[in-house]
């Protein structure tokens, strides 16, 4: 895409057909903008505002008197950094079984011929489909000590009394990878199902073995939908509220759920605010992070290429 | 539409009718089937004897619209059904009215629920609930042997909140039942809970956060003991669950009635709030509800069937070894002490 420095720049006086050309271009891209106004609009008012509201309530005392109270006492409570950390570890911990799980049957997707590929495809996007609610309290009934998962362990002596699969880390990490796993596939599927089936006989007709191929041609063709699927993930997953109230049953508490906790049981509007900001600015980081490893893989594409 | 005109004949209509219309007093209740109770037992027989007419009003949250009201200098209400700690938060930054002592009867309540601002008018108990078929006939009969991990071994759900627990941790710890404010009072009460539910940490399974979610735990039997609301383990009783439960040690809170500060009828809010809370009106409301009379004088009446009394927290058969829950010290101590329980959650 070019820059608005070239849409204004002066027009050569040469050719008249040229910059006849141009200002019609100039024109059609003003209209393709203009068309996507009602959505700047209206995720400036929806989203931006809020967001900006939200700010300006960390630093204000409930009479509406600017304080940094709020900040200091939210930066100096061990509560805090250990939901900080909890929030980290359960996004990363869903991002690695996530990706575990999802690339070989991305892999096996792309592998398959296209009419049984499609009809796999509509499996994996099944549960998206379904309300969040739904499926994560199907969980807790597949889960739980009575439930159908310990009575198929304990009926066939695999554990000899029921696991604790649910009100735990264990059980909320089950939920959100289930939720996330169709998020993920779906892009890597997409860049794998893209990689010329030439690159991967050539590599074949030269001696690579499947994993030396998986590793060495596909994997790093396929690594822009990898690299998408995981910011997705990650990013996603961090603001995750339902899957760690449902099935963490209080054990679980990343950063959401102390916002609700505050809320509810304090009021303290200051500090749900900054907890707000705080993982707004995790979201950031975790963005820039990606962001910033998407340029060094893309540069370090082009000096071997 | 003439305003100008129509104002002056307006105002000699309702100066003219005053005196033979009766008081309209206007009352909020949060509604629902306990706002119909509220109505059925206590309010339309109270006014039907003052000679009140009664607007009714619904809010779910009392306190915020409470707050509405009165900051914006336009009091509506009469008469406000509330939590009592709601109650304590609202006296606590002059949103109600003092009550007449002289009309409504405080002294006439046990020791630990009388309030100068709200008048205690039903009650539940934060109670131990059990699994039986993990405990057959020999269930936990107090705190002490709740926390007793090695004679009564099995998962434990409690609230994932400090209220009532740490009143139920010192009962646990041996405190005696009056004197549950009085340590919690010195400082180290708090410290001395927290160390104590800290202590059964290891047993508990899940700390729940609604009150449904208790029941469910309890009747799929993924706890063996529970602590939660009276109404929510008969529930689980009731839903064919193996579950029973007691009131040795519950927690009592109340729901209360107040006069919001600046209300427009405020001496006869007062009357009104006096005409409720008779004998005979709070044991009718337990024909509504199994939330248990304030005013001891109810259980005198005879009028609460046998089998009834024993569901309620304040029958003298179930409140001699609980404590009135002192909504003065959660005003006063609630986020420090929930701060500490959060913490200790964590660690």
């Amino acid at each position: 895409m070019t820059g608005p420095a070239a849409m204004t720049a002066p027009a050569p006086p040469a050719d008249d057909g040229r910059a006849g050309l141009r200002r019609d271009a100039q024109r059609e891209r003003a209209f393709f903008l203009s068309l996507s106004l009602p959505a700047l609009v209206l995720v400036g008012l929806c989203a931006m505002l809020p967001i900006l509201w939200i700010l300006r309530q960390s630093v204000l005392t409930l009479r509406g008197e600017f304080t940094l109270a709020n900040w200091e006492k939210l930066l100096s409570s061990s509560l805090t950094w250990k939901s900080v950390w909890t929030t980290v570890e359960l996004s990363g911990a869903t991002l690695v079984l996530c990706m575990a799980l999802g690339i070989p049957l991305a892999l096996a997707l792309a592998s398959a011929p296209q009419k049984l590929a499609n009809r796999l495809l509509i499996l994996v996007m099944l549960p998206l489909w379904t309300s969040i609610l739904v499926r994560t309290y199907g969980w807790l009934v597949l889960l739980r000590r009575d439930g159908l998962v310990n009575q198929a362990l304990t009926g066939t002596g695999i554990a000899s009394e029921p696991l604790a699969l649910v009100y735990n880390f264990t059980g909320t990490l089950i939920g959100m990878v289930h939720f996330m796993l169709p998020l993920f596939v779906l892009p890597v599927y997409a860049a794998m199902r893209d990689i010329d089936g030439n690159a991967i006989r050539a590599a074949a007709s030269m001696g690579a073995s499947l994993p030396r191929t998986l590793a060495t041609v596909v994997l790093p063709l396929a690594a822009g939908g990898i690299r998408s699927g995981a910011m997705i993930v990650f990013i996603y997953t961090l603001g995750f509220f339902i899957t760690p109230a449902v099935l963490g049953g209080g054990q679980v508490s990343p950063v959401a759920i102390r916002i609700e906790k505050v809320m509810s049981t304090f009021q303290d509007w200051g500090q749900a605010s900054a907890l707000g900001v705080l993982l707004l600015i995790l979201v950031a980081m975790a963005a820039a992070m990606l962001a910033a490893a998407r340029r060094l893989a893309g540069r370090k594409g082009r000096t071997h290429a | 539409m003439n305003l100008f005109r129509s104002l002056p004949s307006a105002a000699l209509a309702m100066a003219m009718a005053a005196p033979l219309q009766a008081q309209t007093l206007t009352i909020t209740t949060s509604g629902g089937d306990y706002g119909a109770a509220l109505r059925e037992a206590l309010w339309a027989p109270a006014s039907d004897a003052l000679g009140y007419q009664i607007r009714e009003d619904t809010q779910s949250d009392s306190l915020a619209a409470l707050r509405m009201q009165v900051m914006s200098g336009a009091v509506s209400t009469d008469v406000i059904q509330m939590g009592s700690l709601e109650a304590a938060q609202a006296a606590a930054i002059d949103l109600l009215e003092p009550l007449d002592p002289g009309i409504v009867d405080i002294d006439g309540l046990p020791e630990g629920a009388r309030n100068a601002y709200c008048h205690p008018f039903d009650s539940y108990g934060t109670v131990m609930a059990w699994n039986t078929e993990t405990y057959g006939d020999a269930p936990p009969r107090n705190w002490a042997e709740f926390w007793d991990t090695e004679t009564f071994p099995g998962r434990r759900a409690l609230r994932a909140n400090a209220q009532d627990l740490l009143e139920i941790a010192l009962l646990s710890d041996g405190v005696a039942p009056d004197e549950v404010y009085d340590v919690l009072a010195t400082g180290e009460g708090l410290e001395r809970a927290i160390a104590r539910l800290e202590e059964l940490k290891p047993a508990v399974a899940v700390w729940w956060s609604s009150g449904a979610q208790s029941t469910q735990l309890l009747k799929d039997g993924e706890a063996d003991l529970v602590v939660t609301w009276n109404g929510r383990a008969a529930n689980a009783a009731a839903d064919g669950g193996a579950a029973d439960y007691s009131f040795a040690g519950s927690v009592i809170g109340t729901d209360c009635l107040a006069v919001p500060a600046g209300a427009p009828h405020a001496a006869e809010a007062m009357k009104l709030i006096a005409a409720m809370t008779t004998a005979e009106r709070e044991a009718r409301l337990t024909d509504h509800i199994l939330y248990g009379p304030v005013n001891p004088a109810a259980y005198a009446t005879g009028l609460i069937p046998e089998e009834r009394l024993a569901l309620l927290a304040t029958a003298p058969a179930n409140a001699g070894t609980s404590v009135f829950s002192d909504p003065a010290w959660w005003v006063e101590h609630g986020q420090e002490a929930q701060i500490a329980f959060d913490e200790m959650m964590n660690r």
